[in-house]
Formats: structure tokens, C-alpha cells, sequence
């Protein structure tokens, strides 16, 4: 039996650890602490700091597609353990985005699949929530093909956590492999970390009808969860995918070191939040509404509203605010097309 | 993430529209729906598409064109198959897991259930109140001295409470199938967020099963009032106290106290591992009111030896486990995790990774399924032959490479028979074994062990010869070789040969009962009991019904020598079935199909070490990506690495703490280096240009060197790996892993 040689190896382990940990306190105490200034660097114009950011060119581009491509054949692999019930959770260094989304497009046609980006500044989870249910009711519909239970779109605003829950873990439907595929991009992200949300998104991923993809970049992700979550809720499978890809997206919303100045920041995350935010209050569509003289009252904005919601031309979210946004659901091609129509 | 030539086109091709970069800073949107064109999945569906399809076209057009098309929809029938096989394994292992534990909390659950009810009985006693009584919306307070509150501690002796989450579920069910009202709160409900009102708002949802808004006491006790829920126990469960927040416990306890006439409700609640965890949880004043009574649950050791038992030595699916996985998990169970649930869980990815990684597995899932509707244990190498048959085209390639069918499928039958062999083998050492209380997992290790059983040596498989010769010789037991063997086997025989004759004849008896359906193995019983009897002079059976220390007393009166006669006997027989039938499966032809050995795989996909294998990523960087550039000169640093894998390398030279300047100016030399270089060899070398186009390198001015270091500052950032300056200390960031 080797026992003995694991615990060896394991108490050797730890002893490395901190012993390593205790040198680099030591080399910090011992050694002349640098003094040098961070504003002794001459820091270029944080104008042409982001310019030159934007034109860094990548190392290795071949090699990192190559590796990306390799990890094509594993596909399969992947896809036969969300069939059997697992999650799949990515690690290793670099962006995994572009991986996960092209496995999700290639080998998960047969399923719907919804992204979160976790590496976002805040997520409203709920409507995430909403949006799932929504997506498997109609893949609920494909498959039944009914019409007659129809129920109306926006069902799903009035529910609470819980009743999304039930709903997204019905196990009448007798296929095993009937199912909506979660992407969560950086479920150790901003947006996703504290406990709360990780509770839910543990309990969304024991429902019978959601599989979770995930990435996590921090190395201590695993500590958000108990035993409870990682080995019965999440039920990951464990995936090394180092990519070296760059982390285009999920560095958007770290400060540059070297960059004093905060104004051109805000900036730029003030436009990616305003861009983030598409959906319009009703109220200030009344106000709107009014001051163009197309309705005089809420309730005729209503029942135009209605006639909208009926086709499908609007829809309405709850915002976490409790607010009912509306939003059309349409791309912005499409709406430049119908503009153009009407005039 | 810019796609080069080769995969350009195996890429998505939206990747670089707008309006995916647009999705990129929504919260979440939906990136593709279900395709309408679902394709038929049913495993004959897909039988009869592909046969068509090897049908209906002549065998020139199916090399020219159906070649592809059957071959895609082989692969997707396989996958069907895999997933269906794995669907009738995993499912046969769970429901005996989960039979094997109900079994276990029997006995608990039945002394949990007549508790409940003598409670019941006693609150009754309480005070029978008015209607008029009844009806007010306040409680019922009869006496000065408050209720108490009956109270089960039930002990789960489990640091890790995840394994009693489904012990508590099941009680939960097994209450409720016994008549009571059963409603089960986590201690996630008992939090400061939540508060009373949450607590009693769960409580409500709990019994009265329905969402009700007012967290009001008076709707549970009008409806327990109502004809069909009156004269029920009240159960609560808390699965684990441990976890519930003090303050909003004590105050429900209170509340509930006061309320004990019109809801009698008895509190059942979860503890680790000492009962002691109330009184650190829970005010005098609240625990005055609890009346309470403590139970006891199994050890996770003897859970886990019962779930071992179960399903890897009785072998309740056909799928095992090689020796190295076996000992994997072991270790996993006692030096890091001891939780039954993370054992289950790693046995049921190695079942995913077995059926993903070996085709011919498939045929286990096809047995097991037939062995259900037949009933029968051994299987016939006609079936098997059958099921190969119905392989898919893929898997059956795999036979025909190596082996005939036929083979196969008589060497399968065997393996399965030998199986069987082995596993009665095991459970008769491990009955010996547990006189000296030895793990059935520790056993079941050694048992797998191929070198354990190539060092018990050649003689061994004589021991048939030997085991009729025995009883002539005068020191009996040390002829057998499993006395000199070390390890748990060797512990046993060792402790048979000092068994006293009462507990050896309880033993006979049974392994008997173990081997009774085994021909093989229970000839040799038989003669071992024959000679016990011969000794005895009277019949075990007659006896065996009487009280055994009856009849270890009678046996005392016999002379000390025939006793050890008896015990060397019983090693001899012990003997017997070590050399005869402790195979290991993994020295057996075609175990490849049962058993899954691939340990380095089960435990990368088990246990992600993103805090070493991230660090490894950086520092090692040119061993993943295979670059020409970076690995010619072994670890030193380049400036062709990646820009992270180059700050996080110059990081390790520093303290807990980095100061950016000096960081700055290492990367600066680093990068600059090549440059420096080349300007040196640009007289001597004759191609400049190509070094240029191998380093890609564009115009390193200062700008652009910052703008990298920005970038793999946070890069490192984001991994975790450092952290950044604080206000305090404005010029240093931290470094937080040391050493891998």
C-alpha cells in the first residue's frame, strides 16, 4: 500500500509551501526594500498608453491557434459529459471565451444555449433567470408542439427565484437529454462573486433541465464553494484548457497600472455600461410620448403598448429596480430597415 | 484572439462582427436556440437510418459518397449508445448505493420514528383546549411554566455535512410515509438576512405547501386545526444546526415554545459530531425550553464499507475499478476529503470517463440491461456475441483489429465468472477480517493488487494439492504461505489462527451464507465443516441455532490442540482462496472492457488545481505552446515569451511584495534584450530579416513597453497572482502564491 508515500508527499508538499512562503518574507525583510518610486517611471501620455495598449501585437498567434485547435478533439469528451449530467468547468491561463463560445456553437446546436458574462461589473441573475426559462419553455414548445398551454411571454417577470427554480427543474418531461446549455464566462468574475449569487447559480445548475460551461481565471476560485455546491450542485468535471489567449474583454474593466489619470476610465466604462443598458423605463416612455403629443394618457400608452406586446414588437423586463423596462427585440440593422420602410 | 491561417476557417466566422462584440458587454444573452431540425436520437432510429443508409446504396457509392455520412452517423449513434450505457450503469450503482444506506439508518430511523410518537403522545397530555381556545389567533398559555419543546439531536459523527443531506431527506420521507407532518429546513433559512420572519415564511411554505406572504404563526395553527391535519406529529428538521444563526434560531425556538398547545411541533436537528453544539449556538434561556433526546448515525467509514461491499466487491453493475484508481480513491476518502458523497462522485466520473474512453464498454451497459430483464448473474458468451453484434460499426473495428468476436466473447464470459470468484473470495476475508475490525476498502486495495498477488508466488496454485494434504502435519498453520504474507490478508489469517472456537464456528457459518451459491468454493466449506463436526462430534446445523456462546462453552471442554486444529484448518481454507481465486482483474484478458484504470485521467478531471497548474501555466509557458523560439534555451527568459509568463517568472525574485518600479525595469531589460541583440548581430548574421519575422516584433518604443506591462500586470491580476498596491503602500504590489 502506499499510504505512507502519500503522506509523505503531502506533508512534504505543505513544508515546501511554507517554507516558500517564509523565504520570499524573509528576502522581503532582509534584502534593501527597493525604495524606487512608481512615479520615477516616465510614464508616457496616458493617451498614447491606451493606443499603444490597443496596437499590441500577440505572441505567438500560430502556436495559441494550433492549441485551440487541438482542443477540438476533446470536444466529444465534453459534450458526452454534459449529456451524462455534469458541468464542465474550464481553467488555465488565458481568455477562454472564444473557446467555450466555439464549443458551444459546434457541438451544441441541438441545444439552446444562453451566455453570462460573469467578467461584467454586476449581473442582475434574475433576469438571466427569466431569459432561461423563456428559452426552455420554448424548446418545451418545439417539442411538444402545443399551442393551447401558451402562456403569455412576460409569465415569467412576476415569479419569484424559487418558482424559476421549480420551473427550470422539472423533471416531467421523460427525455434525459432535453436540456438548456449555460455559458458563464468567469463565474469567479466581479459580477458573480459574492456568496449569494454563487448559492443560486449552484442551485441553477442541480436543475434536471441546465447544464453549466464555465470558466474560472482566479486561482482560488474554488473556495467560493462548499462541498455541497462543487461536488452534488455544480458537479464539475474539471478541464485544463490553458490558451495564452489575450483577456481582451476581461481586462476591459482593470485600471492600468501605469495610468494616473482615472478621467478617460470612467469614461470608457461609463459608455460600456451605458451600452450594456438597452432597455428604456416606462415612464420615461410616457414622458416622451407626451411631449411628442402621441398620447395623453398612461392608459392609452398602455393599450398601444399591449397591441405591441401581443406581436411580439416590444417586450417588457422587470429592472432590478423594480421598474418595467421596455426593450424591442429586434438588431439595430433590422430597426434602421423598418424605419426606413415606414418613412 | 486573433485566428491564424490554419483554423481561420474552423472558427466561428461571426467572432469579429459588431454585433458579437456587442454581446460581449451585455450581462447575458442567448447565443443560439435549439436547431428546429433536431435529429431523431432514439438509438433504433438512428439503427434503422444507418442501415438504410449501408442498404440502399451498392457498395461502390457507399466508398464514394455514404462513406462519410455512415461514419458521422455511426459516431452519433455511438455517442447515444455511450450515453445510454452510462445511463444504465450509473443508474444500477445509485439505486444500490442508496439501498445500501437506507439499510444502514433502518434501524435509527425506526428508534427516530417510536420517539416522534411517544412525544406526540406526551404533548397531548398537555392540554386539550377549546374551540374557543382554538380559534384565537394568540397561543394558548395554560400554566406559568413555558413548553418545552421535544428535541432530537441526531448525531451524523461527520465533520463534512454533505453525506447527511440525503440521510436527512430520507428521514424526512420515512416520517411522512409513517404519518407525520414533515417539514425540512437548511440552515441557509435560519440566517440574520432572513430572520424570523424568513424562518416562519419557510416553515409555512413547509407544511402548509403553499407561497404565503404574512409570516404569521395563527395560519399554521388554524391549519393544523383542520380536521385532516389534526392528530399528526408536527416534524421539524434542521439538518444542520451548526450552520443556523444563534439569535434567529433562539428566537423561533421561543415562539415555538409558546405556541406548543395549539402546534406541537418536535424538533429534529442535525449535528456533526458532538452534541455539545447547542449549547455553543444556543442561550440558556432558549435551551431551557428544549426537551432533548440524541441518536446516533453510522460512521462514514462503515457507510463507506457498506457502499464498497455494494458496489465494487459484489460488483452490483459489472464495472470495476483497476488497483491504481482503487488506491487513488482510498487515499482521496482518508487523507483529504472523507466524504461518502465525493467518493460516489469520483466513482461515477471514472464510470463517465470509462465509457468515454473505451469503446467496447458498451457492452457492459448492453449486459446490464439484459441481466435486469433476465435476472441472471453469469453471462453465456451467445449473448455477449449478440451484444457485440449490436455494436456500432466503430466499437466492433476495435474487436477486429485484435481479437475475433468469438474470442472475446468467451473471454468476457470468463472474466465475468472469475469475477464472481474473486468477489465471494473477498467477502469471506473480510467476514474473518472484522474480528480486527479491517476496512473492506483497505482490503478491497490489496485484494486488486497485481504485484501483491505475482509476490505470493507459483506455489500458490497448487494449493488445491496442498489444501487435501493438510491434516497429517504437526504445526499446521505455518505452512501456509498467507501467514507470511504481510498486509491486511495476512493480518487476517493471522487473527483466524487465534479466533477462539466460538467466534470460528459463528464465522463457518458464515461464509457458508457467503458462498452458498458458488459450487467452487463451497465444496471446500463443506469439508471444512465436516471436519469441524467430526471433531465436535455433533451436528453445526442442529447447533447453529442454539446460542453461540452456548456453544463455545460446550466446545471449550474440547482439548486445546483440536481447536487449533480447527483454526489451522480455516487458514488452510483461507489459503485456498487466495491462490485460487484473489485474481486481480486487471491480470485477466479483456478487462479493458470492465474496468477503468486510467488514474492520472480520473484525477485531472476530479480535481482541477487551478492554483498550481495556472502558476505552471506561466512559468513553463513554452512546454504547453510548443514554440521553437522560447524552449531552445531550457527556462531562461526570453523576450520572445509571452509578456505575463516573463513578469510572473521576474516575480518570483521578489519578496511578498514587488516594487514596480524595479519590476518595470527587469521586463524592460527583457524585452529590450533582443532588440540590443540584434543590433549587435546584425553585422554578423546574414539574415536579419528572417530573425525579425520569427519574433514578430514591431517598433518597441516606450510607449508600447508599458502599455505590455499594463497588460500583464493585469493579466496577473486577474488570475490572482498579485495583488494590487494598496493606498499604504502605493509602489508595491503583492504577490500572494508562493511556490507551486
Amino acid at each position: 500500500m502506499d499510504t505512507n508515500g502519500s503522506w509523505d508527499e503531502d506533508e512534504d508538499e505543505e513544508f515546501e509551501f511554507s517554507r516558500n512562503y517564509f523565504l520570499a518574507k524573509e528576502l522581503a525583510s532582509s534584502a534593501k526594500k527597493s525604495k524606487q518610486k512608481l512615479t520615477d517611471i516616465d510614464v508616457v501620455d496616458e493617451q498614447e498608453l491606451r493606443e499603444a495598449a490597443s496596437r499590441i501585437q500577440p505572441k505567438h498567434e500560430d502556436e495559441i491557434a494550433l492549441l485551440l485547435d487541438s482542443y477540438k478533439t476533446m470536444y466529444p469528451e465534453w459534450l458526452l459529459a454534459l449529456r451524462c449530467g455534469f458541468g464542465l468547468l474550464m481553467y488555465g491561463f488565458g481568455s477562454k471565451k472564444t473557446l467555450i463560445e466555439d464549443f458551444a456553437s459546434t457541438a451544441l446546436t441541438e441545444y439552446s444555449v444562453v451566455v453570462i458574462n460573469g467578467y461584467l461589473q454586476s449581473i442582475n441573475l434574475k433576469q438571466a433567470m427569466i431569459t432561461l426559462a423563456e428559452v426552455l419553455w420554448d424548446q418545451i414548445k418545439t417539442k411538444r408542439r402545443v399551442s393551447h398551454r401558451e402562456l403569455p411571454k412576460n409569465q415569467y417577470n412576476s415569479q419569484s427565484m424559487e418558482e424559476l427554480l421549480t420551473f427550470l427543474d422539472q423533471a416531467e418531461i421523460d427525455d434525459v437529454d432535453f436540456f438548456v446549455c449555460v455559458v458563464i464566462h468567469n463565474i469567479d468574475g466581479p459580477g458573480l462573486r459574492d456568496s449569494e449569487t454563487q448559492q443560486y447559480l449552484a442551485r441553477l445548475a442541480a436543475c434536471a433541465r441546465i447544464r453549466i460551461v464555465a470558466t474560472i481565471d482566479h486561482v482560488n476560485a474554488p473556495l467560493f464553494w462548499d462541498k455541497n455546491m462543487a461536488h452534488t450542485q455544480f458537479n464539475w468535471c474539471w478541464y485544463h484548457v490553458p490558451t495564452f489567449a489575450p483577456y481582451k474583454v476581461e481586462g476591459m474593466f482593470y485600471p492600468m497600472i501605469l495610468a494616473h489619470g482615472s478621467a478617460s476610465q470612467t469614461v470608457k466604462t461609463a459608455t460600456i455600461v451605458l451600452l450594456s443598458l438597452t432597455r428604456m423605463p416606462i415612464s420615461d416612455l410616457y414622458s416622451v410620448c407626451r411631449e411628442r403629443f402621441l398620447v395623453s394618457s398612461q392608459v392609452t400608452l398602455n393599450s398601444h403598448l399591449t397591441e405591441f406586446k401581443d406581436h411580439e414588437l416590444v417586450k417588457i423586463k422587470k429592472h432590478s429596480d423594480g421598474q418595467d423596462c421596455l426593450h424591442i427585440p429586434l438588431t439595430a440593422e433590422a430597426l434602421q430597415k423598418v424605419v426606413l420602410e415606414i418613412n | 484572439m486573433a485566428p491564424s491561417r490554419c483554423v481561420t476557417d474552423s472558427m466561428p466566422p461571426s467572432t469579429a462582427t459588431p454585433e458579437v462584440e456587442e454581446n460581449d458587454f451585455r450581462p447575458f444573452f442567448v447565443l443560439h436556440k435549439a436547431s428546429s431540425r433536431r435529429k431523431d436520437r432514439t438509438p433504433t432510429a438512428q439503427t434503422k437510418l444507418c442501415k438504410t443508409n449501408e442498404l440502399s446504396s451498392s457498395p461502390q457509392s457507399v466508398k464514394k459518397l455514404g462513406g462519410s455520412i455512415t461514419e458521422e452517423c455511426d459516431l452519433h449513434l455511438f455517442q447515444q449508445l455511450q450515453i445510454e450505457a452510462f445511463d444504465t450503469v450509473w443508474a444500477k450503482i445509485e439505486s444500490t448505493i442508496k439501498d445500501v444506506l437506507r439499510d444502514l439508518n433502518a434501524s435509527v430511523f425506526n428508534n427516530i420514528q417510536q420517539w416522534v410518537l411517544e412525544c406526540f403522545n406526551t404533548t397531548k397530555l398537555l392540554g386539550q383546549h377549546t374551540i374557543a381556545e382554538a380559534t384565537r389567533s394568540f397561543p394558548v398559555l395554560n400554566n406559568t411554566t413555558p413548553g418545552q419543546l421535544f428535541t432530537a439531536f441526531v448525531v451524523t459523527r461527520n465533520i463534512e455535512f454533505v453525506d447527511d443531506i440525503l440521510t436527512f431527506e430520507e428521514l424526512g420521507h420515512f416520517l411522512k410515509s409513517h404519518g407525520c407532518h414533515v417539514a425540512k429546513l437548511s440552515s441557509l433559512e435560519f440566517s440574520l438576512k432572513n430572520g424570523i420572519a424568513g424562518c416562519l415564511k419557510a416553515l409555512l411554505r413547509e407544511f402548509v405547501g403553499c407561497v404565503i406572504d404574512s409570516a404569521d404563526i395563527s395560519i399554521l395553527a388554524s391549519w393544523y386545526r383542520e380536521q385532516v391535519n389534526y392528530n399528526k406529529p408536527l416534524v421539524l428538521i434542521i439538518n444542520d444546526l451548526g450552520r443556523c444563526s444563534g439569535s434567529v434560531l433562539t428566537d423561533f425556538i421561543l415562539m415555538l415554545s409558546e405556541w406548543i398547545i395549539k402546534v406541537p411541533i418536535i424538533f429534529i436537528f442535525g449535528v456533526a459530531t458532538t452534541v455539545d453544539t447547542p449549547r455553543n449556538i444556543l442561550p440558556s434561556h432558549a435551551l431551557e425550553r428544549l426537551c432533548p433526546s440524541s441518536f446516533m448515525l453510522g460512521t462514514p467509514a462503515e457507510r463507506m464499507d457498506a457502499v464498497v461491499e455494494a458496489v465494487l466487491v459484489k460488483h452490483c453493475s459489472m464495472f470495476s475499478i483497476g488497483h491504481k484508481v482503487a488506491v487513488f480513491l482510498r487515499n482521496y476518502f482518508i487523507n483529504q476529503d472523507g466524504t461518502i458523497t465525493s467518493f460516489i462522485r469520483a466513482l461515477k466520473v471514472a464510470c463517465l470517463l470509462h465509457f468515454s474512453m473505451e469503446p467496447l464498454s458498451l457492452i457492459n451497459g448492453r449486459a446490464l440491461a439484459g441481466d435486469q430483464k433476465e435476472g441472471k448473474f453469469a453471462v453465456s458468451p451467445e449473448t455477449l456475441l449478440k451484444y457485440i453484434d449490436e455494436l456500432p460499426l466503430y466499437a466492433r473495428n476495435q474487436i477486429a483489429d485484435h481479437h475475433t468476436k468469438r474470442s472475446t466473447a468467451e473471454g468476457l464470459s470468463e472474466l465475468v465468472t472469475t469475477q464472481k470468484l474473486w468477489s465471494t473470495a473477498v467477502l469471506c476475508l473480510y467476514e474473518a477480517g472484522k474480528y480486527r475490525r479491517v476496512r473492506l476498502l483497505d482490503l478491497f486495495c490489496e485484494a486488486l493488487s497485481q504485484d501483491l498477488y505475482l509476490s505470493r508466488g507459483p506455489d500458490y496454485h497448487v494449493g488445491n494439492e496442498r489444501y487435501c494434504g493438510l491434516s497429517s502435519t504437526s504445526d499446521p498453520c505455518q505452512q501456509y504461505s498467507i501467514m507470511q504474507s504481510g498486509g491486511y490478508i495476512g493480518q487476517i489469517a493471522r487473527n483466524v489462527r487465534d479466533l477462539p472456537a466460538g467466534m470460528l464456528y459463528q464465522l463457518i457459518e458464515n461464509w457458508e451464507k457467503l458462498t452458498a451459491d458458488i459450487s467452487e468454493i463451497h465444496d471446500k466449506l463443506k469439508v471444512l465443516q465436516s471436519s469441524v463436526r467430526c471433531e465436535d462430534g455433533k451436528s453445526p446445523r442442529k447447533s447453529s441455532k442454539d446460542n453461540p456462546k452456548k456453544y463455545a462453552s460446550r466446545i471449550s471442554v474440547n482439548t486445546d490442540k483440536d481447536a487449533r486444529m480447527t483454526n489451522s484448518q480455516a487458514i488452510a481454507f483461507l489459503d485456498y482462496l487466495v491462490g485460487n481465486f484473489l485474481k486481480p482483474i486487471e491480470g485477466m484478458p479483456f478487462h479493458e472492457i470492465l474496468c477503468f484504470k486510467n488514474v492520472e485521467k480520473l484525477q485531472l478531471v476530479l480535481i482541477g488545481d487551478p492554483r498550481r497548474r495556472i502558476q505552471v501555466d506561466l512559468l513553463e509557458f513554452h512546454k504547453i505552446l510548443r514554440c521553437g523560439c522560447c524552449s531552445k534555451n531550457g527556462n531562461a527568459l526570453l523576450p520572445s515569451r509571452h509578456d505575463s509568463s516573463i513578469m510572473y517568472s521576474l516575480a518570483q525574485e521578489h519578496g511578498d511584495l514587488i516594487n514596480l518600479h524595479d519590476w518595470f525595469q527587469s521586463f524592460r531589460t527583457i524585452v529590450l534584450q533582443n532588440k540590443n541583440k540584434r543590433k549587435q548581430n546584425s553585422k554578423q548574421s546574414p539574415q536579419p530579416k528572417k530573425r525579425k519575422a520569427i519574433n514578430g516584433s514591431v517598433d518597441q518604443n516606450e510607449a508600447s513597453i508599458q502599455a505590455r506591462f499594463c497588460k500583464a500586470v493585469t493579466e496577473l491580476q486577474i488570475t490572482g497572482l498579485v495583488r494590487m498596491p494598496s493606498k499604504r503602500r502605493p509602489d508595491f504590489a503583492q504577490r500572494i502564491a508562493f511556490g507551486l
